[in-house]
């Protein structure tokens, strides 16, 4: 529309507050200086406020733009807007030209710095007011307080500005904001004294002789539209840069407004208003910097994670080689176990073996003695159908029993697989002492006592237990053989212990000296003549195995020793 | 020596009950009288001093008191029989103590039985003879005892080979006296000569005629 008019009607819109009017005066200038520079032009002043001139913009109804830096930047972002000039105003530099001020009574002496604002009452202009808010605002940000939460009351007065300066001076405010030189200019018109005021975090600028609260930003700024016409621009630019400061204000090219975009972003507002959305885009553009770090965190992850996972792959496989190879090395270890077990029972049986032959005497004589007597009688003539049956009868008996005791040397000595099952230590305290009583010449008298309940079993290998008992008795009769024989009798005890079965093997002998006595259970360590060392040992494993305890100590008031185990009781009801 | 096998007693000690029998079963089978017994204690309780010909075969390990052990009561007790140890081959240290003890022989297991048949046979043997030896000791002293004391004096003094006229002179009586206490005291003991009268106070044993 007006764009396309070249010669004709160019509008300029104004930013003014709702309701200042006077602004039409401020900008009458640079509209008479522009209608005069560029005659083919009819330059026109609209003035809008912040939501209007937004409108205006959106829909073309204006060429040219004069806001300040704050809407400019706002709208530069939405529209595309951009600045052509800058306005320099008398003794500023025109990028350090803006600033504000914040103002307290004299006697409120305990606001001294913006940090002292937090849950006092604070008026400004409006809420997107440059130099009226926004500007101490962040410097507020800056020192810990937010304008929006921390404050007691944030109370917008509009413009002018004055009426703010009067609402502190009235204390219905604790402060206010307003724009730097405004208290001076205020002041040399008599309208209130500076003495009256304090100043919160007042600083210096060389740029800005005025008292100050906040750092300074650029200008005000003209810009042209994206459909301004890039020669109508060139010429206002061309125009505006040389408009002589007689003529009531001067231009120079465009300041740099980055400060300003700073602002916004910390206050995270207008154009950086998405700050403060949790939407993905939101948070993607204001995080980015964390994304991405993120994500390189985030990838060193995957690739470590992937090589770890393929240490550990290859540490599993050399792992499960290497249990593999402790397996094997256990089962080589258990039947070399096994094979020493059947090894010391075969040591038994070899040191029992000279008995067998006695114990195998008795049936072999009774057979022999029968089956030459019906051979005698039959020569005789005086063999009767009842002394066949007698002889008969009696060799048969004998032969089994024969039987028997070779079945129970093969039993004992045949190589086995560990097991557990509930069994008697009494009964195979009995059994044990029958198989020893019966293969030796001269067995002592062994004398069992139980003190337990009948139905009290332990869980075990009978067989295991049984040679612990056979080897106990068998080293007790060797170490005491020739004694009296009265004092060669032994005594089993089997009595609980705590929660579990203790065993005691008792001899009245004399016992280990002090050199013997810590050697007993070691391997290969022996006092007998054809002893293998590994009796004891054995036992000790084959104990331990079973969860129990092997140990030997001297009798307490008597000579002789006691060696005893205890295994944990299956069934201990008493 | 004159005797029936029924009469002898075989006395069998032995804690095997198989093997007892068994040793029943073969002596019997040539006529001896078996008795037998489960213990050396059991043993014990019936033994009395033998007045027949009889022998004990025993076990020399038993489980309570052994068969050297028994051997030892049976001394202490004055009760003398023949005994027979049966022993395994590793006993062999127990026969001998047996044997210096007084036993008479040792039998091993498992045994030939034609063995033990001879070794019964010949403590029976020996068995008798003691009975024999007893029993005509018993006799020449139940005969001693029909003396009267002045008989025996004379006795003693006629077996120890003394002419009348010395007995006469020692015991101051009469010649003539100690004639007719001759006569009665061989009449007495049956007797015709000083030797065999000699002979049988001796088996009495009367101080051994000094």
């Amino acid at each position: 529309m007006a764009s396309k008019v070249f010669g004709g009607e160019v509008a300029i819109g104004v930013f003014a507050f709702q309701g200042e009017r006077a602004a039409a005066s401020d900008w009458s200038p640079v509209i008479r200086y522009l209608n005069k520079a560029l005659p083919e032009h009819r330059f026109r002043l609209d003035q809008y406020d912040a939501e209007g001139l937004r409108r205006a913009i959106a829909g073309a109804q204006v060429d040219l733009v004069i806001t300040n830096p704050g809407y400019y930047v706002t709208m530069e972002a939405e529209f595309g807007i951009s600045r052509i000039a800058t306005l320099d105003t008398e003794d500023s530099n025109p990028a350090r030209a803006l600033g504000s001020v914040v103002l307290a009574r004299a006697n409120q002496t305990d606001l001294r710095v913006l940090a002292d604002l937090a849950g006092k009452r604070v008026a400004a202009v409006a809420p997107e007011a440059f130099g009226g808010y926004l500007v101490v605002a962040r410097e507020m940000l800056g020192e810990g307080v937010d304008a929006e939460s921390d404050l007691k009351e944030l109370r917008f007065v509009g413009l002018p500005m004055k009426r703010i300066v009067e609402a502190v001076l009235r204390g219905e405010v604790d402060a206010g904001i307003v724009r730097a030189c405004l208290p001076e200019q205020m002041a040399k018109q008599g309208q209130f004294r500076l003495e009256d005021f304090r100043v919160l975090s007042g600083r210096q600028d060389p740029d800005l002789p005025c008292a100050l609260s906040t750092r300074l930003y650029p200008n005000w700024p003209l810009a042209v539209t994206r459909q301004t016409d890039s020669v109508l621009a060139k010429a206002v630019a061309r125009a505006l840069l040389a408009m002589p400061e007689s003529d009531g204000m001067s231009w120079v090219v465009p300041a740099d407004y980055q400060p300003v975009h700073d602002l916004f972003r910390e206050l995270r507002i207008g154009p950086y208003a998405y700050l403060r959305e949790n939407t993905p885009e939101g948070l993607i553009r204001r995080f980015w910097p964390w994304l991405v770090g993120l994500l390189a965190i985030l990838t060193a992850w995957i690739i470590h994670t992937v090589r770890v996972e393929h240490q550990v792959h290859r540490r599993t496989a050399e792992l499960r080689e290497s249990l593999s190879a402790r397996d094997q090395a256990e089962e080589k270890m258990r039947e070399s176990q096994e094979q020493m077990e059947h090894l010391s029972r075969l040591s038994v049986l070899g040191e029992l073996s000279g008995n067998l032959a006695h114990e195998l005497n008795q049936p072999l004589t009774t057979i022999g003695t029968y089956a030459r007597t019906v051979l005698r009688r039959q020569e005789s003539g005086d063999l009767t159908p009842e002394a066949v049956t007698e002889a008969s009868t009696e060799i048969a008996r004998e032969a089994e029993r024969a039987g028997g005791i070779v079945q129970r040397i093969r039993h004992f000595a045949r190589k086995r697989l560990a097991t557990r099952e509930p069994v008697s230590l009494a009964e195979i305290a009995e059994e044990a002492r029958r198989l020893i009583v019966g293969m030796l010449a001269r067995a002592p008298e062994v004398v069992i006592e139980s003190h337990l309940a009948a139905n009290c079993k332990v869980l075990a290998d009978g067989a295991q237990i049984q040679q612990v008992f056979l080897n106990l008795l068998k080293n007790a009769i060797d170490a005491n053989r020739d004694l009296p024989v009265e004092r060669q009798n032994l005594r089993i005890v089997i009595e609980p212990l705590d929660n579990r079965v203790a065993v005691h093997v008792i001899d009245h002998g004399v016992g280990l000296n002090a050199e013997q006595f810590p050697r007993l259970f070691e391997p290969f360590f022996t006092t007998k003549p054809d002893g293998l060392g590994l009796g004891l040992p054995i036992c000790k494993t084959i104990i331990e195995a079973h969860g129990g305890r092997l140990w030997a100590e001297p009798n307490q008031d008597a000579p002789g020793m006691c060696f005893s185990f205890s295994l944990p009781c299956h069934e201990l009801s008493a | 020596m004159n005797y029936q096998p029924e009469a002898c007693i075989v006395h069998v000690v032995d804690d095997d009950p198989g093997l007892r029998r068994s040793l029943r079963f073969l002596l019997d089978s040539v006529g001896w009288t078996v008795q037998l017994h489960a213990s050396a204690e059991e043993f014990l309780d019936v033994v009395v001093p033998p007045t027949q010909p009889c022998c004990l075969l025993l076990d020399i390990r038993m489980p309570s008191m052994s068969g050297l052990e028994l051997q030892q009561v049976l001394r202490e007790r004055g009760i003398t029989l023949p005994i027979l140890f049966m022993t395994g081959h590793a006993d062999v240290s127990m026969a001998v103590q047996a044997m210096k003890s007084g036993a008479i022989d040792f039998i091993e297991k498992p045994f030939n039985d034609q063995k033990v048949l001879d070794a019964v046979a010949a403590a029976i043997r020996q068995s008798a003879e003691a009975v024999d030896e007893t029993g005509r000791r018993r006799a020449a002293q139940a005969m001693l005892t029909q003396f009267s004391p002045r008989e025996r004096e004379v006795a003693h003094q006629v077996a120890q080979g003394l002419p009348n006229k010395q007995i006469a002179t020692n015991l101051n009586i009469s010649e003539k006296t100690v004639h007719i206490h001759r006569q009665h005291v061989m009449e007495k003991a049956g007797v015709s000569s000083a030797a065999e009268l000699a002979r049988l106070m001796l088996r009495a044993n009367p101080a051994a005629l000094d």
